[in-house]
């Protein structure tokens, strides 16, 4: 009943946020310089067609009015059109989600699991030359910008050595259902997903060698030793169950960031998915595509945030909800 | 080499009941299309595709520089009026709907009519037209308001982006071109029929077999969606696809790396844009003409030649580009560099150095391109080594657009126009021209203008058009810098490009492919 009521008023207070960011981008788009209208009829336009498409689009109107009629539509759960295609918003977002889902989804798990695992096998041998190469290596990583290793990646597997596809989620030509169309996005995915992969890696394995390390050094540790426990047992029970903490907030956050993480890795892959729709819904000025994804992700962040909460809970017994 | 084994190989694993080798042509390009109709607005995404699968009804392409403004594309052949107010253009016979419909002279006045009833882009096009018979169905008359030399250089040149053929059949239940099922499954009459869409990936068309010009080369063309300039040019090294497109732009310093290459051919395609500076005459010292001298002479093309293109470009002296031609008035030249007599005629205007060794301070801005990135970056540099205290003040595309339409610049650099037709001086530099930022204003310049428009005799025309050169040389609202040349590569053995001096006339629009064929194709 407890948790329910607990759910039920967190679930609650995401309306009032989810209305502040609403406003926020809206008022952030809008200060932009530079006329939409411009965009949309094509520069050298016909001033008269101009204005028609300022009053179709509803630009002509003050702002407050275009703000409210917004939230007017938003409360009746509708996104609104796309300026550049004349399409409902939350089909095209939908649409894209997948992509990024399996992007960034596969990145995540392969970076969390590897970095924790690796992360506490080095807490074990602080100090030692394997430690010094995985620490400096994870420091590296994580400092790489993300577009930059994508490119030397395509330079590498797919120009130089041609095992892999450079760029898009399929081939276009290739089959389009069953097991060899798995393959083949298989296959296209390696490159974005090693990518995005390694430079979350980095952080993981720093994150988990600091907190399993520090767990190592607890009195109940050093309790469970001389108790006599086996060491694996130790590990898994005492040391990496606490030491799930904090890299469980931060799994948490970047859950929460998980659509919007890879806006880069998808545009220099050419990887149909949200990021790269958002990277060209701002270069083209699609505010309502803009406004759509932003609040999206913003839900993403909220609801992330609440199931580490409750993951929390779980894990910590002290923590009571 | 790779290339055709990949191609083929790929054919012939995916789709075994095809024994014949089928080529396959990838178009990369950077932006996805917004829509697949054309006439609504203005989509760099969209123009590749539906160049392909709509027929116009007269064209153009990159060959401008062969002489030819105009070519028919459903229009088989035209003639003008002696009043030069009535045009009657006739249909081929044989071009036929991808749904097996009769293409008529009615789809054609449906179409336009719609267009300038919705006020779509290309209606400024059509802005002068009285009427839209159609005879018979194989015939179109079109009378104008008033004669119009431009009407049709500059129809064809729109109609490369907006100005496509809709079929009447389909479309005349629709409340306009952007609504109904046919928006994003165009039917057309063009040399490629859609297939399908596959959203931030790719457009994929194939021949129509049954094209009244004969079937294209090319049976499978994928416009493909890669929005990194990077990226396409690694999988243009990895074989991916033939043709790197100019606006993927390579930094033309790199030219002499392409050109050793045996695998690569480097094409240049002249064009009917320059690189110029526009002046606002606003300013408080660019209002002054002896100041506007001043800077042309500071300029050195040479040194923007050397630094930023490779000398690879034509520096610009006449106000007008070589594409243009017989119109050139080459007794009207803009001066070339010489420092001195730069900082002679800023005392001369009134601008001495002050104690700080400025005369006085301007931006320099430009739209988002690389060479016009490349040009004011030195050309703030050159000024002030004659003691002008000039800045770069860089913005967005859009922002950079509406700044200068509201005048708010001091030195921008442009792509000025000069063709189809030289009526675009009119849009230039007279006093209510689109393109005129500078606020210039000559009470000759618009009298000729707005006159040489009408005139049908050429040697007259020239005359007025020479004139307009001159005065333009001589007040100086703008300062030609460079031709535009764009620089595109291309595997060997793939011909018929728009921007290839072979492709002229055969690829039918600057997005057309249907003249293109592979080495598998060669007869």
């Amino acid at each position: 009943m407890k948790l329910l009521r607990y759910l039920f008023y967190r679930l609650l207070q995401m309306f009032p946020i989810a209305l502040f960011i609403v406003v926020i981008n809206f008022a952030l788009i809008h200060m932009a310089p530079g006329d939409v209208s411009i965009l949309l009829a094509g520069e050298g336009a016909d001033p008269e067609y101009m204005e028609q498409v300022r009053e179709r689009y509803g630009l002509n109107l003050p702002l407050y009015q275009q703000l409210g009629a917004y939230i007017g539509q938003l409360l009746q759960g509708d996104l609104g059109l796309s300026f550049r295609t004349r399409e409902p918003v939350i089909g095209i977002i939908a649409e894209r989600i997948p992509a990024t889902l399996l992007l960034a989804g596969t990145a995540l798990v392969l970076a969390s699991v590897l970095g924790v695992a690796i992360g506490a096998v080095m807490a074990r041998r602080p100090g030692s030359a394997l430690d010094t190469a995985v620490t400096t290596l994870s420091i590296s990583l994580f400092s790489i910008p993300v577009f930059w290793l994508g490119l030397m990646l395509i330079l590498l597997f797919a120009v130089t050595l041609r095992w892999l596809p450079s760029s898009g989620m399929a081939s276009i030509a290739g089959p389009r259902e069953g097991i060899g169309y798995a393959l083949d996005v298989a296959r296209h995915m390696v490159l974005p997903v090693l990518s995005l992969a390694a430079i979350w890696l980095g952080q993981y394995v720093r994150l988990s060698r600091a907190a399993v390390s520090e767990t190592l050094a607890e009195p109940y540790v050093t309790t469970a030793r001389a108790i006599g426990f086996p060491e694996r047992r130790v590990m898994t029970r005492f040391a990496l169950r606490n030491a799930m903490l904090p890299i469980v907030t931060v799994l948490g956050l970047e859950l929460g960031l998980l659509l919007t993480g890879a806006v880069l890795t998808e545009t220099v892959f050419s990887w149909p998915g949200l990021g790269r729709l958002i990277y060209e819904a701002i270069l083209s000025r699609d505010t309502p595509v803009i406004m759509g994804a932003f609040l999206i992700m913003s839900f993403t962040v909220m609801l992330a945030a609440l199931l580490t909460d409750l993951v929390y809970a779980a894990l910590d017994p002290r923590v009571r909800l | 080499m790779r290339l055709w084994t990949s191609t083929i190989l790929a054919t012939a694993v995916l789709a075994p009941a095809l024994a014949l080798a089928e080529t396959t042509l990838i178009m990369p390009q950077q932006d996805e299309p917004r829509t697949l109709t054309p006439a609504p607005s203005s989509d760099t995404g969209g123009h590749g595709p539906t160049s392909n699968i709509y027929s116009h009804l007269v064209v153009m392409d990159w060959g401008i520089v062969e002489g030819v403004a105009a070519y028919g594309d459903l229009a088989d052949s035209w003639e003008v009026s002696e009043d030069a107010t009535t045009y009657t253009f006739h249909l081929n016979t044989d071009a036929r709907w991808h749904d097996g419909e009769d293409v008529t002279s009615e789809d054609v006045k449906f179409t336009y009519e719609r267009i300038m009833e919705k006020g779509y882009t290309f209606s400024s096009f059509l802005r002068d037209v009285k009427s839209i018979e159609t005879p018979d169905d194989d015939t179109v008359v079109i009378t104008l308001n008033k004669p119009n030399m431009a009407f049709l250089p500059m129809m064809a040149q729109g109609a490369q982006w907006t100005g496509k053929i809709y079929p009447e059949h389909l479309w005349a239940d629709q409340d306009g071109f952007d609504t109904g099922p046919y928006v994003n499954e165009p039917v057309g009459s063009g040399p490629f029929k859609f297939v399908r869409w596959d959203r931030g990936t790719a457009v994929v068309l194939e021949a129509n077999e049954d094209y009244f010009r004969g079937p294209p080369a090319v049976d499978t063309l994928i416009f493909r969606t890669i929005p990194d300039a990077n990226v396409a040019r690694a999988e243009f090294e990895a074989g991916q696809f033939p043709y790197l497109p100019f606006n993927y732009a390579p930094p033309l310093a790199e030219a002499p790396i392409f050109e050793a290459d045996p695998d690569i051919n480097v094409v240049y395609t002249p064009s009917h844009f320059s690189r110029d500076l526009q002046l606002n005459l606003n300013h408080e010292a660019l209002g002054n003409p002896k100041v506007r001298e001043a800077i042309a002479y500071a300029m050195d093309r040479e040194q923007m030649n050397r630094l930023a293109f490779n000398n690879s470009w034509t520096p610009g002296y006449y106000a007008g580009v070589s594409s243009l031609q017989k119109w050139i008035n080459e007794d009207a030249r803009f001066p070339e560099h010489d420092a001195e007599k730069a900082e002679a005629l800023l005392d001369e205007a009134g601008f001495p150095r002050g104690e700080d060794g400025w005369r006085f301070s301007v931006k320099v801005t430009g739209p988002n391109i690389s060479d016009c990135s490349a040009i004011t970056e030195i050309l703030v540099r050159q000024l002030r080594d004659v003691g002008i205290e000039a800045e770069l003040d860089r913005f967005d595309q859009s922002t950079w657009f509406s700044r200068i339409q509201e005048k708010q610049f001091d030195i921008s650099c442009y792509f000025g126009r000069y063709g189809p037709d030289p009526d675009a001086y009119r849009e230039h530099f007279s006093t209510d021209g689109a393109r005129n930022f500078m606020s210039y204003s000559d009470a000759e310049l618009d009298q000729l203008a707005a006159e040489a428009n009408t005139i049908r005799d050429e040697e007259t025309r020239k005359e007025m058009y020479g004139r307009i050169q001159e005065i333009v040389v001589r007040d100086m609202p703008y300062i030609n810098v460079f031709e535009e040349q764009k620089m595109s590569l291309v595997r060997p053995g793939w011909t018929g490009f728009a921007v290839m001096p072979g492709g002229f006339n055969k690829s039918i629009s600057w997005f057309g492919v249907y003249g293109v064929s592979g080495p598998d194709d060669a007869e």
